[in-house]
């Protein structure tokens, strides 16, 4: 076996098992089809994924799925706005006063896995059936990854660049804004990006509770009419959209830390 | 050239085994035309450079490769996957840390599916055995490196296998623990009459306590010499400072030194190659 | 005993409540009393700041009432079944994805980048599945708390010391006391993670699917208080439900705790 084979080989076999992967989520498609359309399935509980396929121009156009990508998008670079403004002043108080860091972190860790976003009825009291709340939900259930990971990679800096920025008597705001903030960023980003992920998480979570806003009332209002095909169609649609947030988010921040 | 496997009371035979392995920069064969015998209760030692090819020989007779030519045969009964008749332990670390000294030893037992009673008893008559009384109910986290290799051979004797088949058990552990060490396995050794066959890089442990070392050459690994170690037993470590230890020591040290230098002149070139071929 | 000297500070005595708990205290007054001024002073839209008294005498009128309790143990059962479910599910699948490399290649991906997706988009599909009763609830939590077992689980079994899968092998251990014996307390934790997740993911499904169309359940309360209007009890369950979410991760967290504390 010739060294060109052996590697031409080992490219094959690189693309097989995505081929694999992409087969099978194919084949599955092809085999509800069937069970569908020859009746083993009841069609008024599952579409035939060819009759998804066809609704998504429809939905596409007549839903104006464009500008409810925009609303939603928009909520959700507000929320990414406010929790990275609110979140990282939050870490980093934190951090400057160990007192109130002591106190308080271990609050903020156990809010990061309580269920926040169950109080979206009471926001909805507060700001009402309006984009606010969606936004505001969105920002308070995202805050605390930021707040903890910025926490994290301020304390985290190590101790040897610590020592340098004493060695040139830096004063207390040189040595936070020359050495800790710079070196602790590649973990606030990694905040930062939690933060986005459970921002969307929530308010398109949020927007289909409520049937307010853009992608998630979109689901909400075609099942309510019944459109099954197209609620089917819409869920893939939001599916997709949330995929690429995460490939372009992860992108962004491999970008920014080419290091590892 | 191998010399014939001798008749006798041959326990397991390897028979002209060969394993290549696919690279990158093409086929490499690690073990070339071995060939040899181990006999019913004796000790025999595999030594060898590094990259000649004796871990991987180790996996071969353990069952644990199967693509290789050749066959190995246990008791007459050919050997694809890891055999009844053999205990493996391995070099590095491998005790449960979830476990208890006596689960850890009592594993194998269990897997038979020994009731919890007689499993305990017996692990305990093994726990005994390597000196370790009064740890049954530690964790491997509370003892030593020198400690733990211990469990892990109590626990492979624990399955009581006709031949112990062992990959440079003490090679993590420092020289004298090394030393004491390997009493206790010749001890044991020398008590089960237990047949077993260790691999080694160490000149010194494996003279201490074989009846015969066979000598591999770098890669690809063939058996260059198989000496018979003529000391008396039982032997202790104080054996170290003998004069035939010696003569022993520097006989095969003359055959490993030669392939030893061969491996790093072609590591050498190896590496001037790649670096070379990148530039 | 006569002392001669010490070479050492002795150090002062520890005082009997540190300052963390001072400071904790002080911040939870100054919320507390935030609060009440809010309550009357009549700037915020009537009862959305209910006055603390007001919410306490909900919570006593809540947590005496059989009615609670009751849904409580829908909620409860939902989200255990769920667990249970898609826990096992979760943790099948990752084991498989583990062990499997070309398996791992081909499926992962679809499973790391599903993963954060929200869940709760699915709940009409899970409707006309299983109708509107708690099975559609279990079926949202369940794939809902799938995923992160998963992955969790297939990237325990890669962490897996490599050597302790030799041993099992060498001592012919078959599949099933494989998976049993080594895999999963070699991942014990990777595990208990996954399942803290999980149970955290599971909790929000199925309460966000209660308030979305339920008869049953805390959710259901919950939107059922917002539509009556009835500020004071629905922040008396949302204490008592924040409360209780954080004591169950508190004791899932334990139980991983405990282990390391015999490991090494």
């Amino acid at each position: 076996m010739t060294a060109a084979t052996l590697r031409k080989r080992s490219r094959l076999s690189a693309y097989a098992p995505a081929l694999v992967g992409l087969g099978t989520i194919v084949g599955f498609f092809l085999v509800m089809e069937l069970l569908v359309q020859t009746g083993m399935v009841n069609r008024f509980i599952v579409p035939p994924p060819s009759e998804i396929l066809g609704s998504f121009g429809r939905v596409i156009v007549e839903e104006h799925v464009f500008s409810r990508f925009v609303l939603t998008l928009t909520e959700c670079l507000t929320a990414g706005v406010m929790l990275t403004v609110f979140g990282v002043a939050g870490g980093v108080l934190m951090h400057r006063f160990k007192l109130l860091q002591q106190a308080c972190e271990t609050w903020v860790a156990a809010m990061a896995s309580a269920p926040i976003v169950l109080c979206y009825p009471l926001f909805l009291v507060i700001f009402g059936r309006s984009a606010w709340t969606i936004i505001m939900m969105g920002f308070v259930a995202a805050l605390p990854p930021v707040i903890l990971k910025t926490i994290e990679g301020i304390s985290g800096t190590r101790k040897v660049l610590v020592n340098v920025g004493r060695s040139f008597n830096l004063t207390g705001s040189q040595q936070f804004w020359k050495i800790l903030f710079p070196a602790a960023l590649p973990t606030i980003f990694v905040g930062i990006r939690l933060g986005l992920i459970f921002a969307l998480i929530n308010i398109v979570g949020v927007e289909f509770l409520i049937n307010f806003g853009g992608l998630g009332q979109l689901i909400n209002d075609l099942a309510e009419r019944y459109d099954l095909a197209g609620t089917y169609a819409a869920i893939c649609f939001v599916i997709l959209v949330s995929i690429l947030f995460f490939m372009t988010l992860e992108k962004i921040e491999r970008w920014l830390r080419p290091v590892d | 050239m191998s010399p014939p496997p001798s008749p006798g009371n041959a326990i397991l035979t390897a028979d002209h085994i060969n394993v290549r392995f696919e690279t990158a920069e093409g086929p490499v064969v690690a073990v070339d035309d071995v060939s040899f015998d181990v006999r019913q209760g004796e000790f025999l030692s595999v030594i060898g450079p590094s990259g000649c090819g004796k871990s991987t020989l180790f996996n071969v007779i353990g069952g644990l490769l199967s693509s290789h030519q050749g066959v190995v045969s246990v008791g007459g009964e050919t050997i694809n996957g890891p055999h009844k008749s053999i205990g493996m332990v391995f070099q590095e670390e491998s005790t449960f840390p979830w476990r208890t000294v006596t689960d850890n030893v009592a594993f194998p037992l269990e897997l038979i599916g020994m009731a919890r009673a007689k499993r305990i008893e017996r692990a305990q008559h093994f726990i005994g055995m390597v000196g370790l009384n009064g740890f049954e109910n530690r964790y491997p986290g509370e003892l030593s490196g020198g400690m733990r290799q211990r469990v892990s051979l109590a626990r492979t004797l624990a399955s009581e296998p006709k031949i112990l088949l062992m990959d440079e058990p003490f090679a993590a552990l420092d020289e004298q623990t090394r030393l004491l060490l390997g009493d206790k396995v010749l001890q044991i050794q020398q008590q089960l009459k237990q047949t077993t066959l260790l691999i080694t890089h160490n000149i010194t442990e494996a003279v201490q306590m074989s009846d015969r070392i066979l000598v591999m050459t770098y890669r690809p690994g063939k058996v260059k010499r198989i000496v018979d170690i003529d000391l008396p037993r039982p032997r202790t470590s104080e054996i170290v400072g003998s004069e035939a230890f010696g003569r022993y020591v520097a006989q095969i040290w003359a055959d490993l030194r030669e392939e030893a230098s061969r491996g790093m002149r072609d590591e050498e070139s190896h590496a001037l190659h790649t670096h070379g071929a990148a530039s | 005993m006569a002392e001669t000297g010490r070479l050492t500070r002795v150090p002062a005595p520890a005082p009997v409540i540190g300052p963390v708990t001072l400071l904790r205290i002080a911040i939870i007054l100054a919320v507390l009393a935030i609060w009440e001024f809010l309550s009357h002073s009549g700037w915020l839209y009537r009862d959305v700041v209910p006055s603390l008294l007001a919410i306490g005498r909900a919570m006593v009128e809540l947590l005496t009432h059989g009615e609670y309790y009751f849904n409580l143990g829908v909620t409860a059962a939902e989200v255990g079944m769920a667990l249970l479910i898609g826990g096992v599910a979760g943790v099948a699948a990752g084991i498989l994805l583990g062990a499997n490399r070309f398996l791992s290649k081909a499926f992962e991906s679809y499973l790391y980048y599903l993963g954060p997706t929200p869940k709760i988009i699915f709940f009409p599909i899970m409707i006309m599945y299983f109708g509107v009763g708690p099975e559609s609830k279990v079926a949202l939590g369940t794939l809902s708390c799938f995923f992160p077992v998963a992955l969790s689980v297939a990237a325990g079994m890669r962490g897996i010391d490599k050597v302790l899968i030799r041993v099992g092998h060498s001592f012919r251990a078959n599949a099933w006391q494989m998976v049993v014996k080594i895999y999963l307390p070699a991942m014990r934790h990777p595990i208990i993670n996954g399942v803290r997740l999980g149970l955290g993911v599971a909790l929000i499904g199925c309460l966000l699917a209660e308030t979305k169309l339920s008869n049953k359940g805390i959710g259901f309360l919950i939107i059922n208080a917002y539509s009556t209007f009835d500020m004071p009890r629905m922040y008396a369950m949302l204490i008592v439900l924040f409360v209780l979410s954080i004591v169950a991760n508190a004791v899932v967290g334990r139980l991983g705790g405990l282990h390391t504390i015999k490991r090494q």
